[in-house]
């Protein structure tokens, strides 16, 4: 028996066997087809409370699902898929595996923030989709993005110096996304800036890619830096119910 | 010395009318169909009210008690009006036991009854222990037993409320909004998650009327502080797997069925009109409007009016309403009852 309007159902909640053979009877093929159940059995309370539990995650419990934010998304204009407003009922809800379908699209927010002052109830979207990202981060079901990699490299190099030197962040970012350090973007870019680059500012530049520039007694500050995103990070993989993430 | 004003039902609106009247030296009777005054609030154990979260044992019970010790308040307890003559200015009552009452005008405060959740069978009342009203958590409240299935005793760690039960429902002849049921479900929930923190609540829904100033201080409070989940669905069934009762509907969000398992159901039971009203309109010769609540007048020329010249009413005998809103209206129906006890035959400006 075929199945009607079978363009309405997702393929891989249809079911079939090449060869099966019930009681006797030969149901090899559509004749042993099922639809898997679209019914929501139970809710899941812990996912909102595990996003809730991570920056910008705070006030996702306060949506009462108007719209605003996907209405006023920049990114909803070009991909109908992008849908803050659906998102966050997964998390309250609960429904994982139906967030996880999104989870290549989640963390393409621009952070433009229109949603923010289009929230009528401060949930502040943008903050909860930042949380959102970093939840399917640490749960493992994405790769870090490549914004989390630069945000990791930057503030690394400010906790270690309290400095950044740019040529540094850019080699350390390429190092961890796996890129060639020589670009033809990057070298073209090179080439232009040190034909207009004033002499003073090169060999400051050079000396800073020598000389590892530093803020002086940082060492206190250091540690108390490190110390606090210590705490934060084991604080944030204990409410999500991960080990305590040794190397971080 | 003018015939005493009649005032019938012992609730708040009655309540504040009888006690409006006495204090501007107006003789009032007042005849309550129960053994006790209080109305709802009392007689069905409500815990604390909205909007003021003080217990109604405590401030409706004050009004009773003021309404007892005041001495031109004769308070005729498990007593009816069975049969009302008359004209305005000069109407006599005669109660069920037998004694008669002289009345210059009459205020009817005869409230409403609670929605009886049987007459929606397919949401499990009367099928399942777990499945109660918002009475009867307002009772678990007030009594200090604290909120528990009545099936076992347990502390529920995941209950529904569904809004709209006995009202905004065509299939059962109920085409009214009974106003309360949302601020009051919020309220409940609210109550619950504090008593029990590790409990989810979520509360089913269809609009969400915590109209005014309920706004912010029960819907969002309920959200935002208290972490209460509101889901668009108007619930199908309640059915048990033998564990746990399961509620079924669909989600409008997600446009996908659910089959939640939950400890507690709770009904958020509406304002039905009072059972007794076409008793209590034959008796008083007035008029119900099409629900089967009191007609009243109109509020630009005839405040707390009825189709009859004398007759007041006020409170959700008129239609459902809150208790802070009967109590003013029990005091507008005072002064409209007042100008006509003294008045010459006063009547009401067009």
């Amino acid at each position: 028996m075929p199945i009607h309007e079978k363009s309405l159902i997702r393929p891989e909640n249809l079911h079939s066997h090449e060869e099966l053979e019930i009681e006797g009877v030969d149901v090899s093929g559509h004749w042993s087809t099922f639809i898997e159940s679209r019914v929501i059995t139970d809710y899941n309370e812990q996912m909102e409370e595990e996003i809730a539990a991570l920056p910008g995650g705070e006030n996702i419990h306060r949506c009462w699902q108007c719209g605003s934010c996907t209405n006023s998304c920049t990114v909803h204009a070009v991909n109908p898929d992008f849908n803050p407003r659906y998102w966050i009922y997964l998390i309250r809800t609960g429904m994982e595996d139906e967030l996880l379908r999104d989870k290549d699209i989640i963390w393409r927010c621009v952070s433009c923030n229109k949603c923010t002052y289009a929230c009528p109830r401060d949930v502040v979207p943008e903050a909860v989709m930042k949380a959102t990202a970093h939840w399917l981060e640490l749960k493992g079901h994405t790769e870090p993005s490549p914004s989390m990699q630069f945000d990791e490299e930057f503030s690394s190099q400010v906790f270690e110096t309290g400095k950044i030197e740019e040529s540094r962040v850019i080699r350390g970012f390429f190092a961890r996304t796996g890129q060639p350090l020589m670009q033809e973007w990057l070298i073209e870019m090179g080439k232009r800036i040190a034909r207009k680059l004033p002499i003073k500012m090169g060999i400051a530049m050079g000396l800073g890619f020598l000389f590892r520039p530093r803020t002086s007694n940082w060492g206190g500050a250091k540690a108390a830096i490190n110390e606090y995103v210590k705490e934060q990070k084991a604080a944030q993989r204990k409410a999500l119910g991960l080990n305590s993430g040794a190397g971080d | 010395m003018s015939k005493p004003v009649l005032v019938v039902g012992g609730g708040p609106a009655g309540l504040s009318a009888a006690q409006s009247l006495a204090s501007v030296g107006q003789r009032v009777v007042l005849v309550e169909k129960e053994q006790d005054l209080g109305g709802a609030p009392i007689q069905s154990g409500y815990a604390k009210l909205v909007p003021s979260g003080l217990w109604a044992k405590d401030v409706i019970g004050g009004m009773v008690q003021r309404v007892m010790d005041n001495d031109l308040i004769d308070v005729r307890a498990g007593q009816t009006v069975e049969a009302f003559d008359g004209d305005a200015g000069q109407f006599t009552a005669k109660l069920g036991d037998g004694s008669a009452v002289e009345a210059a005008s009459a205020v009817l405060a005869t409230g409403f009854t609670h929605f009886d959740s049987v007459n929606k069978p397919e949401w499990g009342f009367g099928t399942y222990p777990d499945v109660v009203t918002t009475t009867q958590v307002e009772q678990m409240l007030s009594s200090g037993d604290g909120v528990k299935c009545p099936s076992n005793g347990r502390e529920p760690e995941r209950v529904a409320i569904l809004l709209c039960v006995g009202s905004r429902d065509r299939q059962i002849g109920r085409e009214w909004c009974s106003k309360i049921c949302c601020t009051v479900s919020a309220n409940i929930a609210m109550e619950i998650r504090e008593h029990l923190p590790k409990c989810h609540v979520y509360i089913y829904y269809m609009d969400i009327r915590t109209f005014g100033l309920y706004e912010d201080t029960y819907y969002w409070e309920s959200q935002e502080k208290w972490k209460v989940k509101y889901i668009k669905a108007r619930i199908a069934e309640v059915t048990s797997d033998g564990q746990r009762l399961i509620v079924k509907g669909e989600d409008t969000l997600v446009k996908r069925p659910i089959t939640i398992p939950f400890d507690m159901v709770v009904h958020a039971i509406g304002m039905d009109p009072n059972v007794d009203n076409i008793s209590i309109a034959s008796t008083f010769g007035i008029r119900l409007q099409k629900h089967g609540h009191i007609e009243k007048g109109s509020s630009y020329s005839d405040m707390c009016g009825t189709s009859r010249q004398g007759v007041f009413v006020a409170g959700a005998a008129t239609g459902p309403e809150t208790i802070d809103d009967s109590i003013a209206q029990g005091q507008a129906a005072a002064m409209a009852a007042l100008a006509a006890a003294q008045g010459p035959g006063l009547v009401a400006a067009e």
